[in-house]
């Protein structure tokens, strides 16, 4: 049933504050995830998908940023109001992160064993030599051969699919009930991206852990998540599961994106593959009305001057668009 | 019969010892190193090494020139002082004081310099802004005045130039380090620490530290070089050891007027000086050269 709820954010703000302007990377998001279940969080470069994620763990540097309002229930507790200690035996225990960049996100100086086997220390009283079974015991799960071995192995002794495996058992090490994967298969090529996607899917059904998948890469959301949130801007601008987000995209830009995907095949003489004009607005001068108005195709007079609201477009399918108004 | 295929890259090897190998090619910094091995050795076995006690003093034997002078004799190699002191035992006496001077002096900037340019650069902000302008200020007096004016307030005595030198030193340490932090600090494996729950100083000294040894490393090796130089220099100045201590400085300092009856006298210690700076010196900038990869070609 999905009536329960691991993590509900409601009308989350983070801003920015640089110099005397204000940057309103996360405005007013709200989503619910329930356990066991995944959320895709899709959208382009700097529209606020990673900055959502960074709140969560309530690790947006302070000052410039600051999460100004909203609340983010997990468990019931509210990770806005958390003390840092409170949130120190959250972060990798019940709430972890798997990184973008398998190659940065692991210290260069420590084995990889260590630096699992730390992530379990910080949070579990267990011994040196359970702490290495314990170690051991994660990286055949994520599937890296003769764990034992490569245990001792430092980071730039792996390839960068071994390292995502590692820092994916480093996020799994205390059986987390949620699981933050900020863009994991974007520095991967595709073999080892399917690999990877296909090992988390997996290890989603055996542990129960929920996950919130952030990509640019809607392919990957079709293979891992349930439901789907696009944002734009800082704003979610259409939230739906994911069958009915596939075949009846309702925002122009969600129809936009979807567009912008090039299908193996398609004929020479079709045409070229459609874009999204215009770039992304910036931050700290987003255009009246919808942030989206200068770039969307089915602009009305009406974009320019009213802020969209929340409008149902189907079954549980929510679109911030004046055409449905 | 096919060759059986390793996982490892036998070239991919530990950063470290491609850094290793890189020092041991560069054979003037093996040069300095010897010279350091050298002068390390002859601190520690100065007892056994050296044939008189070097406070000993024979009226008899005042100003005996070293041996390869035409009225040297081997019983005193180096020669005699003009109290008759066996120089080459004061010479070995003198390396252990430098030693230990150079240990002390450099090892207490290490420490506080590490520590505030480490949370300076970590923390940013006004904290930061305090701590270096502090730094600026100590680094804007000649570091050998600003040790002079310590020595002065603090009283004359080798402790106290120990003290005043490891003060001067700490804005080095302080800004390298800040310097590595701050750039470490950027990285993902930083932010991921944070992810997995560990606390700010567990993350300064366990996770960024070790990526900044080796600049580290190397200002530590030089900076042995200028506190030899400055303690003797303190000493030179009667502000640091006190006579009759075998100190490389006030040897110079109290052989001043042998300089043209007996040159030795005053010229060997220089030399030790000479040596002593100039080993750790070349080891430094091979250090350099092997750890600091934006030097490598």
């Amino acid at each position: 049933m999905m009536n329960e709820t691991l993590l509900e954010i409601k009308n989350l703000k983070t801003q920015f504050f640089v110099r005397d302007r204000i940057a309103k990377a996360v405005d007013n998001v709200s989503f619910t995830i329930a356990p066991g279940a995944t959320l895709g969080l899709v959208g382009e470069s700097g529209c606020g998908k990673s900055v959502t994620a960074h709140s969560i763990m309530r690790l947006i540097p302070e000052p410039p940023g600051k999460i100004v309002g909203g609340s983010i229930l997990f468990d019931g507790q509210d990770l806005v109001k958390a003390s840092e200690r409170q949130m120190r035996t959250i972060r990798g225990n019940r709430i972890s992160m798997i990184f973008q960049e398998p190659m940065t996100a692991l210290n260069p100086v420590f084995t990889v064993g260590d630096q699992v086997g730390e992530v379990i220390h910080l949070h579990k009283r267990l011994s040196k030599q359970e702490v290495r079974k314990r170690v051991i015991e994660m990286f055949q799960r994520v599937g890296i051969p003769a764990p034992e071995s490569r245990l001792d192995d430092y980071p730039h002794q792996m390839s960068g699919g071994m390292r995502q495996r590692v820092i994916i058992a480093m996020a799994l090490a205390c059986t987390p009930r949620l699981m933050i994967a900020d863009e994991p298969t974007t520095a991967l090529d595709v073999t080892i991206q399917a690999q990877i996607l296909d090992l988390m899917n997996g290890l989603k059904s055996e542990t129960g852990a929920a996950i919130l998948f952030i990509t640019h890469d809607l392919g990957v959301i079709a293979k891992m998540a349930q439901h789907v949130a696009v944002m734009y801007a800082g704003r979610i601008v259409e939230y739906a599961d994911v069958r009915s987000l596939f075949s009846s995209p309702a925002h122009p830009y969600t129809v936009g994106l979807m567009q912008s995907i090039p299908v193996y095949g398609m004929k020479k003489t079709k045409s070229r593959l459609i874009t999204i004009e215009g770039t992304v607005p910036s931050l700290f001068n987003l255009p009246r009305g919808c942030a989206f108005s200068n770039r969307c195709p089915d602009v009305m007079s009406e974009c320019t001057v009213t802020e969209p609201g929340i409008y149902s477009a189907g079954n549980n399918h929510m679109v911030r668009c004046l055409k449905y108004a | 019969m096919t060759k059986e295929t390793t996982l490892k890259d036998p070239l991919d090897r530990h950063p470290m010892l491609e850094q290793l190998s890189q020092l041991w090619r560069n054979k003037i910094a093996i040069a300095g190193l010897v010279i350091v091995i050298i002068f390390v050795l002859a601190a520690i076995f100065a007892p056994q090494l050296s044939p008189y006690d070097p406070l000993d003093t024979s009226l008899y034997d005042q100003l005996k020139p070293p041996v390869w002078h035409e009225t040297g004799t081997w019983e005193h190699v180096l020669g005699t002082d003009d109290l008759g002191r066996d120089i080459l035992s004061r010479l070995v006496f003198g390396a252990r004081i430098s030693l230990m001077v150079s240990v002390v002096s450099v090892g207490l900037a290490f420490f506080v310099g590490t520590l505030i340019g480490s949370v300076s650069g970590y923390k940013k902000g006004r904290l930061d802004n305090i701590i270096m302008r502090l730094m600026d200020i100590i680094l804007s007096f000649p570091y050998i005045l600003l040790a002079i004016v310590i020595v002065a307030y603090l009283g004359p005595s080798l402790t106290n130039a120990m003290i005043a030198i490891g003060i001067t030193y700490v804005p080095r340490f302080a800004r390298i380090v800040r310097g590595s932090v701050i750039e470490e600090a950027e990285k993902d494996y930083v932010v991921a620490a944070r992810a997995v729950g560990a606390r700010h100083w567990r993350i300064i000294f366990l996770a960024i530290l070790p990526n900044c040894l080796g600049p580290l490393i190397v200002q530590t090796t030089l900076s042995f070089a200028s506190a030899i130089l400055d303690a003797a220099a303190l000493s030179f100045l009667g502000l640091g050891a006190q006579p009759p201590s075998p100190e490389w400085g006030a040897m110079i300092a109290q052989s001043r007027s042998l300089i043209l009856r007996a040159p030795w006298v005053m010229t060997l210690p220089g030399l030790a000086i000479l040596f002593a700076v100039l080993g750790f010196n070349l080891f430094g900038d091979g250090l350099r050269d092997a750890l600091d990869p934006r030097l490598r070609d």
